[in-house]
């Protein structure tokens, strides 16, 4: 559906406003729904725990790990509380 | 070397970040020959740890983003589409060829299609030219590659970065509509109808509660009691 049909049926005529509206519309859709998909995959690194979501994620659906003897990302489970450990200077 | 990789580790979320931790149970462990051992007589217990290798691309993070909500396309009028085990790929060339397989894509070019199923030329592209027989694309080249691969090569809509009117919103005409609704509701909430607001906001989740639900297509029986017959 193009922007002036939706724009005509919503009754509108002010195309920048419209177009900003639909774009709120999509993040919705995409907040709730998940509508489609993206996957950003990154190196981990030993010692590291740190690492930034994605700057343009507007909803998580997975996080997985690679298990690197059958070359297949498998999905991890999150922890609720806070874990004992604040800080690791020797993860071995 | 990562292993039950859904077992040994897990994660915590705080802000912007994702914090990975390992799930230890059990003894000191130590890597020989790629194998990791078990040291005698160091006893840990249960613990988490932060990982303690290096992975390439370990870690996938799968999410929705605000990418491309406006295309050159609508979905619905998507129709070209060719499989088949015959489509080949010269070395640093531009031509994909399939002799006789390519006869819905557009002749004039300019169209966005997706590759998927072979060995190293999957990815999206833009075609310049297609006949019957190829398809000649723009801006990128492929790796040599012979027939034998089960390929399949549709059209997608191209990203339309700087929207106008005849641009598409890229979704399905069902969110669409749910999307009129949306800008109905602002409207009314410009006016301060609040009461209009509100009723055009439930349409727009109805509308998209339908578009989520016509996916799952469930059947339920339930068998009679026979004590429900006086």
């Amino acid at each position: 559906m193009t922007i002036q049909e939706i724009m005509e049926r919503a009754g509108t005529k002010d195309t920048t406003l419209a177009i900003a509206w639909m774009k709120d519309a999509f993040h919705l859709i995409q907040s709730n729904v998940k509508e489609s998909t993206k996957v950003q995959k990154s190196n981990i690194i030993d010692g590291i725990r740190k690492y930034p979501l994605p700057a343009d994620m507007i909803a998580l659906k997975s996080i997985s790990v690679k298990d690197t003897t059958d070359d297949k990302y498998k999905k991890i489970r999150r922890i609720i509380q806070e874990p004992t450990v604040t800080e690791d200077t020797d993860p071995e | 070397m990562s292993y039950d990789t859904n077992k040994s580790w897990l994660y915590r979320l705080e802000g912007r970040y994702i914090y990975l931790w390992q799930y230890m149970d059990g003894a000191a462990t130590t890597m020989l020959d790629g194998h990791r051992i078990q040291l005698p007589d160091e006893y840990y217990g249960k613990q988490l740890i932060y990982p303690d290798e290096d992975i390439t691309n370990g870690l996938r993070i799968e999410y929705t983003s605000l990418s491309e909500p406006f295309v050159d396309e609508a979905w619905e009028s998507l129709s070209a589409s060719a499989s088949g085990t015959t489509i080949s790929f010269g070395d640093g060339t531009t031509v994909i060829t399939g002799t006789g397989l390519f006869g819905d894509f557009d002749t004039d070019g300019g169209e966005g299609i997706r590759i998927i199923g072979s060995a190293s030329n999957d990815g999206d592209y833009t075609t310049a030219s297609a006949d019957d027989d190829s398809i000649t694309i723009s801006g990128d080249t492929f790796t040599l590659e012979s027939a034998g691969e089960s390929i399949t090569v549709y059209q997608i809509p191209d990203e339309d970065a700087s929207p106008s009117e005849t641009s598409h919103l890229n979704l399905n005409r069902m969110l669409s509509l749910a999307t009129v609704d949306y800008l109905k509701a602002q409207l009314a909430d410009r006016k301060g109808d609040v009461q209009m607001k509100e009723y055009y906001m439930r349409e727009f989740w109805k509308k998209v509660g339908d578009n989520n639900s016509n996916k799952r297509k469930i059947s339920m029986s339930f068998p009679m009691s026979p004590f429900a017959v006086k």
